[in-house]
This record gives C-alpha cells, sequence and structure tokens, in this order.
C-alpha cells in the first residue's frame, strides 16, 4: 500500500528518469575530457618533451636532464630570469601602489567618479596586444613622444628608453602598469567601500586625521586584497608574452627577454624544444609556487565561513 | 561631567528633513535616553553631538559652549557603536589604547589604563586577542572599554546591545547603570528598546520622523504620554486607547465606552472634570495601562477604583501574571491579572480600574487632553 508513496520520485519514467539524473554528467563530460587533456595532459607531455632529445621535432628519445643543464647554461636564460625579476618587483610594486591611491582618492566620494573609474578600468579591456603596439609608437622616439617634444621645440629632449638595451625593460614595466592598475584600483576601491563607516567614526572620535585613520586602520584591513592582486598579477607577470612581443618583440638584443619569449623562440624558432620545454617547467613550478599557497589558503577560509 | 543642550537643531540630507527642531537638554551627571522606532533619526542626532556630522541649523551646547564647529576629537565625548566598530587589525588592548595613542600619552601611562578598564570589564584575559576572535558579548566589552578607558566628558551609546542574544542584553544593561552611577558622567544612549530606556534613564527623549514627541522622566513618560504615540510606544503591551464618548449624569463627567456585549460602561472622570465640561457628547480615547484594569482582589490601595464588570475573550499567561484580553469600544485592551486569577476565556468577571491612573486623548490631534 504505502510502497507507492515510498518510490523514490526520480525512479519513475525509465528512460526519462534515468536521463533527468545522467545529464549534468553527460553535458559536462565533454569539457571535462577536454580539460584533462589539453591541460593536464600537455603539462605531463611538456615535462616529458623536456627530458627528450627533442629538436625541431618531438622525439621521443629519453636525453635525462641534458636539456635542463642546457637551459642553466644559457645566457638568454638567466637575462629572462633578471627581467623577470625587475618587471615582477617594479610592475606588481607600482601597480598595486597606484591602485590604492587611486582607490583611496576615489573613496572620497568626489563627483563624476563612475566616470573617473571607467577611464581607469578601460585599458584593462585592451588586449596586451593592442597596449604594447600603442606604447611601442608611443615611445619611439622617430614617432611618439619625443618626436612629439620636438615638433613642440623642445629639442634637446630625449626619450629612448625603448632602444636602449638598459631602459628597455622599464618600458614594458610602464606599459603593464598602464593596462593593470586600473584593475587593482577596481579592487580595492571594492575592499575600501566595504568598510564599515562606524569604523572610521571611531577612529575619528579617537582622535585620528584622516590619513592616519588609511594608514593606521584601513589599509591594514586590505589584507586580502594585497594578497589576491599579489597573485593576479604575479602570474600576469611571469606569464607575460604577448605585451613584450607587441612593445619590443624581446630586443634590442635580447634586453627585453622574459622566461616566456625565451620558451617561445626556443621551441619554434631555434629548433629546441626540450630545452624550451624545460624553461616552460620552471615556469610553471614557478606559478604553481605562488598559487597554490593562495589557493589553499583560498579554500581553508571558504571552509571556515560555512561552519 | 559635562551639561548638554540641543536647541532647535535640524538636519537635512538633501531635500529630507532627518531632523525637524529638536530641543534637548541634559544636566551634568544625567544619562539621557534617545528612544523611537528605527529611521527615526536618533543616530543622525547622537552623530550631530559627536561632530561626525554637520548641523544644518541650530546650535549644540556642552558646558555653555557652542561646539558646532568643533572637531569630534576635541569634543571630548567618547562612543560606543551599534556594530563595535573595532579595529580588526588590532589586539584589544591597542583597540582600547589607541584613542590614548593618538592623543600622545606615554605607553606607561596608557598600560595602567588598559589594565585598569580591562578588570573593571573583566576582559584581562582577552587583551591580546584580536576582535575577530572574540564572542559578540565580549566584542560588546572591548567597545565599552575603548570608551571608559578615555575617561571623557560625555558618553555616547548608540544602540550598544541591539546586538546582543537577549539574556546578555539584560546583564549588560545592568552593568551599564552600574557603571553610570559609579562614574557619574553624562551620557546620552540611543535605543529601540523602550525596557532599556525606562530602566536606564533619568530622562527620555521620545522621537518619530525626526521629530521630538515627549522629553521628561521616564516615569512621567510612563505615567503622562504626551500623545497616543508615545502612548503605544512606550510600555508593554501598550496602553490600552479605548474609544470612549463623554457623558455627564448626577455623579458628574464619566465616560461611556461600548462593550462586546452591548451595554455601556460609564468610568467617573471626577479627577478632570472641570476641564471637560466642554468636551460633553464628543468623543475621546481613554488611555488606561494594562496594569490599571486588574482583578479586584490586586487593586491599588489609596487610588480612586471603579469596579466593572466585562467579557474576557483570552486570556495570555505569561508567568509572574496574566493577561486577560478584553473589548473595550471595538477594541481589545489587555488587562494585567494574578497569575492565580481564575477568569475563564467567554465568561464575565469583575475588573476594577484605576481611574486615577486614565488619561484622556483627543482621537483629532492625538495630543492628551
Ligand atoms: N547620510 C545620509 N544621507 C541621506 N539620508 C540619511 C543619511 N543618514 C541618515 N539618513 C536618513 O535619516 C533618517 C534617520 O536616520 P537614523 O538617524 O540613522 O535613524 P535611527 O538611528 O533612528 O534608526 C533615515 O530616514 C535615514 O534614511
Ligand atoms: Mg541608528
Amino acid at each position: 500500500m504505502s510502497s507507492i508513496i515510498d518510490r523514490p520520485a526520480a525512479t519513475r519514467g525509465g528512460v526519462l528518469g534515468w536521463l533527468q539524473v545522467q545529464l549534468p554528467k553527460i553535458v559536462l563530460a565533454p569539457t571535462c575530457v577536454i580539460t584533462i587533456v589539453f591541460v593536464y595532459g600537455f603539462i605531463l607531455w611538456t615535462t616529458y618533451l623536456s627530458f627528450s632529445r627533442s629538436r625541431m621535432f618531438p622525439n621521443l628519445g629519453w636525453a635525462g636532464t641534458k636539456p635542463h643543464e642546457n637551459l642553466w647554461a644559457n645566457p638568454v636564460w638567466y637575462k629572462a630570469l633578471e627581467n623577470l625579476a625587475i618587471l615582477g618587483t617594479l610592475y606588481i610594486g607600482i601597480a598595486t601602489v597606484l591602485g590604492l591611491f587611486l582607490a583611496t582618492l576615489l573613496d572620497q566620494r568626489i563627483r563624476q567618479e563612475g566616470f573617473i573609474r571607467t577611464i581607469y578600468l578601460y585599458p584593462m579591456a585592451l588586449s596586451f596586444i593592442v597596449t604594447g603596439t600603442v606604447w611601442k609608437w608611443m615611445l619611439n622616439p622617430g614617432l611618439g613622444i619625443e618626436k612629439l617634444m620636438h615638433d613642440f621645440g623642445w629639442t634637446g629632449f630625449q626619450f629612448d628608453w625603448i632602444v636602449n638595451s638598459d631602459m628597455a625593460i622599464y618600458t614594458v614595466v610602464m606599459a603593464g602598469v598602464w593596462q593593470s592598475s586600473g584593475f587593482v584600483m577596481a579592487m580595492f576601491l571594492a575592499g575600501l567601500r566595504a568598510v564599515d563607516d562606524e569604523i572610521i567614526k571611531a577612529a575619528s572620535i579617537d582622535g585620528a586625521s584622516l590619513p592616519r585613520i588609511y594608514v593606521r586602520i584601513i589599509f591594514p584591513m586590505m589584507r586580502p586584497i594585497f594578497l589576491s592582486s599579489f597573485v593576479v598579477l604575479g602570474h600576469l607577470a611571469i606569464k607575460s608574452f604577448d605585451l613584450v612581443i607587441a612593445l619590443t618583440g624581446g630586443g634590442p638584443g635580447f634586453a627585453t627577454e622574459l622566461p616566456a619569449t625565451f620558451m617561445y623562440k626556443q621551441t619554434f624558432t631555434r629548433n629546441n624544444i626540450a630545452v624550451g620545454s624545460a624553461s616552460a617547467v620552471m615556469m610553471l613550478v614557478t606559478v604553481a609556487a605562488i598559487m597554490v599557497p593562495y589557493l589553499y589558503s583560498e579554500l581553508r577560509a571558504q571552509k571556515g565561513v560555512q561552519r | 561631567m559635562a551639561s548638554l543642550e540641543v536647541e532647535n537643531v535640524v538636519k537635512r540630507f538633501g531635500p529630507v528633513e532627518a531632523l525637524k527642531g529638536i530641543n534637548l537638554s541634559a544636566d551634568d551627571g544625567e544619562f539621557l535616553v534617545l528612544v523611537g522606532p528605527s529611521g527615526c533619526g536618533k543616530s543622525t542626532l547622537l552623530n550631530m553631538i559627536a561632530g561626525l556630522d554637520s548641523i544644518t541649523e541650530g546650535r549644540i551646547i556642552i558646558d555653555g559652549q557652542v561646539v558646532n564647529d568643533v572637531h569630534p576629537k576635541d569634543r571630548d565625548m567618547a562612543m560606543v557603536f551599534q556594530s563595535y566598530a573595532l579595529y580588526p587589525n588590532m589586539t584589544v588592548e591597542r583597540n582600547i589604547s589607541f584613542g590614548m595613542e593618538m592623543r600622545k600619552v606615554p605607553k606607561p601611562e596608557r598600560d595602567k589604563a588598559v589594565m585598569e578598564v580591562a578588570k573593571l570589564l573583566q576582559i584581562e584575559g582577552l587583551l591580546k586577542r584580536r576582535p575577530g576572535q572574540l564572542s559578540g558579548g565580549q566584542r560588546q566589552r572591548v567597545a565599552m572599554g575603548r570608551a571608559l578607558v578615555r575617561n571623557p566628558k560625555i558618553f555616547l551609546f548608540d544602540e550598544p546591545l541591539s546586538n546582543l542574544d537577549a539574556k546578555l542584553r539584560v546583564e549588560m544593561r545592568t552593568e551599564i547603570k552600574k557603571l553610570h552611577q559609579r562614574l557619574g558622567t553624562t551620557i546620552v544612549y540611543v535605543t529601540h528598546d523602550q525596557i532599556e530606556a525606562m530602566t536606564l534613564a533619568t530622562r527620555i527623549a521620545v522621537m518619530q520622523n525626526g521629530e521630538l514627541h515627549q522629553f521628561g522622566a521616564p516615569q512621567e513618560i510612563y505615567d503622562r504620554p504626551a500623545n497616543t504615540f508615545v502612548a503605544g510606544f512606550m510600555g508593554s503591551p501598550p496602553m490600552n486607547l479605548i474609544p470612549a464618548r463623554i457623558g455627564k449624569n448626577g455623579a458628574g463627567v464619566n465616560a461611556e465606552i461600548a462593550t462586546a456585549d452591548e451595554r455601556t460602561l460609564r468610568l467617573q472622570l471626577n479627577g478632570q472634570a472641570a476641564s471637560l465640561e466642554n468636551r460633553v457628547n464628543s468623543e475621546v480615547l481613554v488611555g488606561l495601562r494594562p496594569e490599571a484594569i486588574t482583578d479586584p482582589e490586586s487593586r491599588d490601595a489609596g487610588a480612586i477604583i471603579q469596579e466593572v464588570e466585562c467579557l474576557v475573550e483570552v486570556t495570555e499567561p505569561t508567568g509572574p501574571d496574566m493577561l486577560a484580553v478584553l473589548r473595550l469600544g471595538g477594541i481589545e485592551a489587555v488587562s494585567r491579572m494574578r497569575s492565580s486569577s481564575r477568569v475563564r476565556p467567554g465568561e464575565r468577571a469583575k475588573f476594577a480600574v484605576n481611574m486615577s491612573k486614565a488619561v484622556l486623548f483627543d482621537p483629532e490631534t492625538e495630543q492628551r487632553i
């Protein structure tokens, strides 16, 4: 008698019921397979290639650690690492400070805020290729800012960093900061807006001036946002490829070579797939060293919230 | 130690008039409570007293000096907020001493003051923790400590207890009262809870929609509410406002109230006879607190008592006493009986009405007559 009521709804109507249960899995399966093959599969494939005798074409012959040794004997690789260190430090540092500064100014509830915010956010909507190309023109001594100043009559003006091997890497920093600081600003602005007004009131009754309130109380509250912006900017710096290709092409010489451009050139123009793969593995390890602790702490925080 | 005066204070946010001309004053050592439903402008007024909001019109005077343009940090006030507003990145100790640090008090003195306050509030064990590691009640204590340590002229409280659970709220209420008795500092305290207002205040200001309805001692506000809003807002259950008609017979002026069984109750209004002569035959609202309608055995001695018979609709035992709901003048009137009372729903029973506690309101203007 009661079995009619007890029977779970999903087991009704044979095929339809089966479909109802299985449909989500069926829909998700292709993306799942694609991700596994093209992300994790190729990570393993690249890792294997970095221990192989591949030159122009993949070659499965085992070469042991030889490609890695070659990589670490290559002066261009060291230049790429040095550039990455400069770019990483300056790009992350300047974009964060500038973003925080702009966000703090915007947080004073000035008029036209929406308009200003959009202006700063727009560069983020451009691809790095566009940013790189535009900055290449602007920085080109014969076309851009230097030419403009000369045309205005300031003939002594010189701004040739992009063709100067010692300074070229700083033009990459400039373009990168220009592209990303608006995004960092938006993140900080959201964080600043979430600060309870009563905390600011309490601090001003406590006798703190506005700059002090920011430095002593509000900025320390932005800790999670500093962390997120570090992770976002950090992995952009490590992966940065298109910006350099469009802006300087890695030159002059190999003055602005970065690990990503190094990898590309070794793999596809220097017929050295094994060394290219070895450098790719190094980059993966570096990104993982940043991302894994971050993801770990994020996931732990989320669990804490659910509890 | 300070006195406070609020003179014709108006606050506008653009076209919105949040405060419409408030007049208040608190003597040195007074416990002034601003009470009213939320959105009535209490926090706005408190922020203006603290100097956190500008004053559109009017004056705020502390110890005889107009402070309209004095910066909050120079007003020597301390404030406890509803959200506690603790600095999340600092330990409890730093939270409490931050104000002194900003005022350049030397470290040894700060430490001593923090220890004293921590002892007073029994939070010595929490000094090294951060606000995120504290319970709501502990955070509340820290917020109090941050205010106390400053030893200010005036304490301002903005609904400090409304985020606590019921039991803790009652405990902290008592502690705040004890603190006031001990320190004797002037306090301005905002709440939407009329019980908090009654228990703590030496004077209460009842507000609604940016207007001050009544300003007076708690007992005065309870016994003689200025209008029907105050009558309904203060007291739980609220004052019964029973529609009646002024009549006149041989015994004098009375209020005629229709009962559920189509009879007319006549309550003698001899105390106020003179002022009611010109209202004969007009409608009024008779305000009676639930405890002014009791069973005859628990009547107040020495009061003008009138016994009436009435049909009981519902009884609601509350523990210490029993509420009986009667239908009087078309509304449900609540009476407070002893818990041992034998009245039954649907039966008639005798009630003693304390007419010396009755107040009358004009149904048109809603003001007390
Ligand atoms: N900064 C503001 N801008 C505009 N309106 C405000 C602002 N602050 C408060 N108000 C309005 O003023 C009224 C009183 O608010 P508030 O003082 O916070 O009420 P309460 O503390 O009594 O709940 C509310 O109607 C609120 O919407
Ligand atoms: Mg409020």
